[in-house]
C-alpha cells in the first residue's frame, strides 16, 4: 500500500473537532495529509461497517530519558515475564527490533505497543533538561509516535534565584531558553519547591505559602511565575502542573488554591486524580473529586487529565521525590532516588493497585468520578499517568468503564468498600461516555490542549494519523486491537498487524528570548553548574 | 603548521567525563589537552590512531572486510557482541541492532560491575548526580577508594573542593572521612580515617545501618568504629558515601554482599539525613553501554537474543560462555585495551571481528579489524558521564572510519543477507 493515496471508504467517521460525530462517509489521504477528494482509482481501504477516528494522542505519559530508564533498569522480571519478539514487517529491508514490555517496556517496543494501541502521538511528561539528550536518543529508538517532551522546571536553581530576585523578565527569558535548550515542547512544574527542598535536607512543602530557601521563593510565586512566562511566550501548552502534596489525603485543598491561585490563566493540571483526596492527613481518607471537578468545571481556562488508577501493576516514577520516599518508607518496596544537579528530582518505587486494598479502591473510584462529573470533555482528558496509575494498555479498560454502566458497576461491586462508600460513584453516576466523547478525551481534546493544529482531527490539511475500529461492543476489546492504524499517510496497523514502523517525528518549540540571559546564564554555569554552558543544550540553538 | 583549539571538549579516560578541556591541536595531532589530569593526558595522547582495515591479516578494502564481517557473522550459530569502551551512544545502538538481527549474545564491560547493578535491581538505589553531591554534601566518606588514584578530578571538580549551595566554602564546608579497607585506602586528603579489615566490610556496614535505623549498639572495635561513623552520617545533612564499583585495582575480590550492603546503608540514612550513593565508574563511555542496552532491551548488560528477543543472563554473559567454548563468532566493538582480560584472552580463541579505535593491534588477533577513531576524540555523538549524565563529545581530530558508519554498514548487509 503506496504512503501516497489511501481512500478509507464507507467508515462511520468520528471526529468532533469537525464535528463530526459517526457520519458514513470516506477519509481520503494523499502525502501524509489528510486531503478533500482523490480520484476513483485511488487505493481504497474498505472501513465499511467501522469506526474511524483520528490517531491517540496520548497528553502525558513516561516513556524516554534518564528517570524511566532507571525504572527499566530496577524491572528486570516484568521484562522478562513479558519477551516481546520481532514484528513481522511488510519491508524487507526494514530492521524491525525485539524487546521486552512490563510497565515500562524497552523503548522499540514502547512505539508499537503504542501504535498497535491506534495511538499515534506521545508527550514524554517530565524530562531533566540536564538529561534532555538521553530523552532524545530514547524518542529516536522509539518507532512510529510522534513525541515531545516536557521540560522540568520549577525547581532550578536559576529560577529560584530569578524569583527571589523579583527579575519575572528574566525567568520568562530563561524558560524560553532552557525549553529550546532541552528540545521540549511544553513547561512541566512538578511539586514547585518541594523537591528543593528535599534536596536541601528538609522533607518537603506543605502548602503554597512555604519558603523554598528564602521567603521570596514559595511555590506560589513559582507557580505564578512559570504559568506567566508560558502564556506570555504563546506556548501551544500552557504550564502543566503536578501539583503539591501528591499522594497526601486532604490534598485537594491544595490543589484548589493552586487553581485559585492561577486564576484567570491558563493552565493544565496533570493526573488530577491524584490531587483530589479529602481526608486528612495520617488519620482519614475520602473523595473529593467532586469539589475540585467542580471547580474545573466553572473555569474555562483550566484543564486537566485524569491520572486514572488501574488494578494490576505499575510503576510510580516522578521527579516528586519526597512522595517516592515516603512511598518507600511505608511500602518497604524497592526504591530508586536520584537528585539531579541544580534543577529537579526522581523517585522511582514499584508499585500495585489491588483492588482490595481501600485507598487503590479509593483512588480507582476517584479518577472515574472526575470521568464522569467533568462537563466538558475537551479540558478533562484521559491518562494513566503511564506507568504511575497504571501502564498505557489498560486504556481500552478503561474506556469500557467510561462507556458500560453496567459493567462499571459490577467493578465497582468487587473493590474494597471502606472508603468508597458514600462516595459520588458509590450513589450511583448514571453517564456513559458516548464514542464521540472517547474521541475527544483520547485524541481530539489532548491535541487541542496541547496545541497540535494538525492532530486529533480528520479534517483537511492535517496529518494523516488514523485509527480503524470495529465497532465491537465489548469497547475494551474494541478500542485493544484497532483493525488498521495509519500513521502520517503510513498503513502501520494492517488487519490488526504491525507491519510498518516509519521513524516519528520530534514535537518541540523554539519560543524567543532576550538574548542577554544567555550572558547571564554563562556566568551562572561557570559558578554553579558541573557542566559546560556549551554543552548544556541538548539540540542546536538558532543564533 | 596551524594551531587551533577545541573547546569545552569531554574527556572519557575516566567516568568523570570532564568537558572543560580545551584540545590544542597542531596539524594532525593532539598538542595539549589542557584543563585535563595525567590520566586524561594520556587518553588523548597525541590522538594519532592505526587507519587499518584487514581480514585474515591481510589489508583490504572496507567493503571486502565488511563483506568478510558479514559473511563469519551470516554462518555463525552462538554470536557474542561485545561493546567495549570508547564509542559512543549512537555506536552502541547500532552494535544492540546487529546483536537484536543476529539473536546473539550481548555483553559489554558493564559486566565488570555485575554485583552492583544486581544489588541495585534488589533493592533500588540512593543516587545524585556528581553536580548535586557538589551542590550539597556536608559529609564525604570515601568507602575503600581514593579517587586520586583512578578519578583524578573527582574531589576537585565535583566531590570535595568545589562551592556549592550548601558548601559555600568548598572543602572547608565539607567534612571528608576515609574508610581504608585493607588495602583499598581512602581519599588521602581527610580529616578523619576509619580502617576496617575486608573480612569485616560487610559486617561493618549492616552494623552501621543497624545504628542508623535505632537498633543496635555495641563495644567491639568494628561496633565503635562503626557506630561513630554512622553517628556522624546521622548527623549530617546530606551525605556522600562514594565507593569504587570497578573491580579492585588491589585484584581483592569484594564480597558478593558488599555493593548491596551499600546501597542499604545509603537507602538508611535518607531519613534521619540525605544520602546519595557515588558508585565511581572508569571512561570510555562504559555507563552508556548500560544506558542503551537498558532502554533497547530492557536489561543493562548480558542480554541473550538467541530465543528471538532479549532475556537477561547476568550469570552467563560473554566471560562465563566464551570460558564454556559456546561462542562461536565474536563482533567487537570499541576499544580491545577496555575489554576485561578474561574476555579478550578468550577472544583469540574465537573467531573474532572488531570494530573499534586500535583493533588491528588487538593483541587477539580479529579475523577481520577495521580501525575506527576514538569516541570524543575522533568522533562526536554522546556518552555518558558515570552519573548517567549524558555530555556531548567534540572531537579535535578527524579519524579513519567513523564506527557507527561502520556498524550500521555492518547491519545493512547481514539485513540484505537474510532477505
Ligand atoms: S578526571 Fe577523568 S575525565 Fe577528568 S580529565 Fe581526568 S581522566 Fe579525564
Ligand atoms: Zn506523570
Amino acid at each position: 500500500m503506496s504512503k501516497a493515496r489511501l481512500r478509507i471508504a464507507g467508515g462511520a467517521v468520528y471526529d468532533p473537532a469537525n464535528g463530526t460525530e459517526g457520519a458514513v462517509r470516506d477519509v481520503c489521504i494523499e502525502d501524509g495529509r489528510i486531503v478533500a477528494e482523490l480520484p476513483r482509482e485511488a487505493p481504497k481501504l474498505d472501513a465499511r461497517g467501522m469506526v474511524v477516528m483520528p490517531g491517540g494522542v496520548d497528553i502525558h505519559s513516561h516513556i524516554a530519558g534518564s528517570s524511566v530508564n532507571h525504572g527499566r533498569r530496577l524491572l528486570p522480571e516484568e521484562h522478562a515475564a513479558d519477551p516481546a519478539p520481532a514484528p513481522r514487517l511488510a519491508d524487507p529491508d526494514a530492521t524491525p527490533r525485539s524487546g521486552t514490555g512490563g510497565t515500562i517496556p524497552s523503548s522499540f517496543t514502547t512505539g508499537y505497543r503504542y501504535a498497535g494501541l491506534g495511538y499515534t502521538t506521545a508527550m514524554e511528561a517530565a524530562v531533566a533538561p540536564l538529561a534532555a539528550r538521553h530523552a532524545h536518543c530514547e524518542l529516536d529508538d522509539t518507532p512510529i509516535i510522534d513525541a515531545g517532551l516536557f521540560a522540568l522546571l520549577g525547581n532550578d536553581d536559576y529560577l529560584l534565584r530569578q524569583i527571589a530576585a523579583g527579575e519575572a523578565a528574566r525567568a520568562r527569558d530563561y524558560a524560553a531558553w532552557v525549553l529550546s535548550a532541552a528540545g521540549g515542547y511544553a513547561i512541566k512544574i512538578v511539586n514547585p519547591g518541594g523537591v528543593e527542598r528535599w534536596k536541601a535536607g528538609g522533607r518537603n512543602v506543605t502548602g503554597l505559602d512555604d519558603a523554598v530557601g528564602t521567603d521570596a521563593v514559595t511555590p506560589r510565586r513559582i507557580l505564578e511565575t512559570l504559568a506567566d512566562a508560558a502564556n506570555a511566550l504563546e506556548l501551544p501548552h500552557p504550564v502543566h502542573i503536578h501539583c503539591n502534596n501528591l499522594g497526601q489525603a486532604g490534598n485537594a485543598a491544595t490543589t484548589l488554591e493552586t487553581m485559585r491561585a492561577l486564576a484567570g490563566r491558563r493552565a493544565h493540571f496533570t493526573h488530577l486524580q491524584f490531587h483530589s483526596y479529602g481526608g486528612e492527613r495520617g488519620k482519614s481518607w475520602k473523595s473529593a473529586a467532586k469539589e475540585v471537578i467542580e471547580h474545573v468545571n466553572a473555569h474555562p481556562e483550566v484543564s486537566a487529565d485524569v491520572g486514572q488508577v488501574m488494578f494490576g501493576p505499575a510503576t510510580t516514577l516522578t521527579a516528586d521525590a519526597p512522595v517516592e520516599y515516603l512511598l518507600h518508607a511505608s511500602s518497604g518496596k524497592r526504591w530508586v532516588n536520584v537528585d539531579i544537579e541544580l534543577e529537579t528530582g526522581c523517585g522511582i518505587v514499584p508499585y500495585s493497585y489491588k483492588e482490595q486494598a481501600a485507598v487503590a479502591a479509593l483512588q480507582w473510584a476517584i479518577g472515574l468520578e472526575l470521568f464522569l462529573l467533568a462537563q466538558d470533555p475537551w479540558r478533562v482528558v484521559l491518562s494513566t499517568d503511564h506507568p504511575n496509575g497504571g501502564s498505557f494498555l489498560s486504556y481500552p479498560e478503561l474506556i469500557r468503564l467510561l462507556m458500560d454502566r453496567g459493567y462499571r458497576d459490577e467493578r465497582l461491586k468487587q473493590v474494597n468498600q471502606k472508603l468508597v462508600a458514600g462516595s459520588a460513584l458509590a450513589d450511583g453516576l448514571a453517564r456513559e461516555y458516548t464514542l464521540s466523547e472517547i474521541a475527544i478525551v483520547t485524541r481530539a481534546g489532548p491535541a487541542r490542549l496541547l496545541g497540535l493544529s494538525d492532530k486529533g482531527h480528520l479534517g483537511v490539511g492535517a496529518d494523516a494519523d488514523v485509527t480503524i475500529y470495529a465497532n465491537d461492543p465489548d469497547r475494551a476489546k474494541m478500542f485493544a486491537t484497532p483493525r488498521h492504524v495509519i500513521k502520517g499517510g503510513v498503513v502501520v496497523v494492517e488487519e490488526g498487524q504491525l507491519r510498518r514502523a516509519p521513524t516519528g517525528r520530534r514535537l518541540r518549540v523554539q519560543p524567543g528570548y532576550d538574548r542577554a540571559v544567555t550572558r547571564d546564564l554563562k556566568r551562572w554555569f561557570d559558578g554553579h553548574a558541573c557542566v559546560a554552558f556549551e554543552n548544556y543544550p541538548a539540540v542546536e540553538l538558532g543564533a | 603548521m596551524t594551531r587551533r583549539t577545541v573547546e569545552h571538549a569531554t574527556c572519557l579516560g575516566c567516568g568523570c567525563a570532564c568537558d572543560d578541556i580545551a584540545v590544542v591541536v597542531d596539524g594532525d595531532r593532539i598538542a595539549e589537552a589542557r584543563n585535563s589530569c595525567p590520566l586524561g593526558r594520556a587518553w588523548f595522547a597525541d590522538g594519532s590512531v592505526p587507519r587499518e582495515t584487514r581480514s585474515s591479516g591481510k589489508t583490504v578494502a572496507p567493503d571486502v572486510a565488511l563483506a568478510d564481517a558479514a559473511k563469519l557473522l551470516g554462518r555463525a550459530e552462538r554470536p557474542l557482541v561485545y561493546l567495549a569502551p570508547d564509542i559512543s551512544c549512537e555506536t552502541q545502538r547500532a552494535a544492540v541492532a546487529v546483536a537484536d538481527r543476529l539473536g546473539a549474545l550481548l555483553d559489554s564491560p558493564t559486566a565488570e560491575v555485575a554485583a552492583g547493578i544486581l544489588a541495585s535491581q534488589r533493592r533500588g538505589r540512593a543516587g545524585a548526580t556528581l553536580g548535586e553531591i557538589r551542590q550539597r554534601a556536608d559529609l564525604v566518606v570515601f568507602w575503600g577508594v581514593d579517587p586520586a588514584d583512578r578519578y583524578p578530578r573527582y574531589a576537585s571538580r565535583y566531590a570535595v573542593d568545589p562551592t556549592g549551595l550548601q558548601a559555600p566554602d568548598g572543602r572547608h564546608s565539607r567534612r571528608v572521612v576515609a574508610v581504608d579497607v585493607g588495602p583499598s585506602r581512602g581519599a588521602a586528603d581527610a580529616d578523619e580515617r576509619v580502617a576496617i579489615t575486608p573480612e569485616d566490610e560487610v559486617d561493618a556496614l549492616a552494623f552501621m545501618r543497624a545504628v542508623v535505623l535505632g537498633r543496635v549498639t555495641g563495644d567491639g572495635t568494628v561496633a565503635r568504629a562503626a557506630t561513630g561513623l554512622a553517628t556522624q552520617m546521622m548527623r549530617a545533612r546530606y551525605v556522600a558515601l562514594v565507593h569504587d564499583a570497578e573491580p579492585s585495582p588491589h585484584g581483592l575480590l569484594h564480597h558478593p554482599d558488599r555493593a548491596e550492603a551499600l546501597i542499604a546503608l545509603a537507602q538508611a540514612l535518607n531519613g534521619p539525613a540525605r544520602c546519595a550513593l557515588s558508585s565511581l565508574r572508569a571512561g570510555g563511555n562504559r555507563s552508556g553501554a548500560d544506558a542503551v542496552a537498558t532502554w533497547q532491551t530492557g536489561f543493562p548488560f548480558a542480554v541473550d537474543f538467541a530465543p528471538g528477543y532479549p532475556c537477561y543472563r547476568p550469570h552467563a554473559g560473554a566471560a562465563v560462555l566464551l570460558g564454556r567454548g559456546e561462542i562461536d563468532v565474536a563482533l567487537l566493538v570499541g576499544s580491545p585495551a577496555g575489554v576485561p582480560p578474561a574476555v579478550a584472552a578468550a577472544l583469540g580463541q574465537v573467531t573474532t571481528i572488531a570494530i573499534g579505535p586500535r583493533v588491528s593491534a588487538a593483541p587477539f588477533r580479529p579475523k577481520v579489524a577495521i580501525d575506527t577513531g576514538v569516541a570524543g576524540i575522533h568522533e562526536g555523538g554522546i556518552a555518558f558521564r558515570m552519573d548517567d549524565v549524558p555530555l556531548p563529545l567534540r572531537p579535535a581530530l578527524s579519524g579513519p572510519s567513523v564506527a557507527a558508519d561502520v556498524v550500521r554498514a555492518l547491519a545493512a548487509r547481514l539485513t540484505k543477507g537474510q532477505s
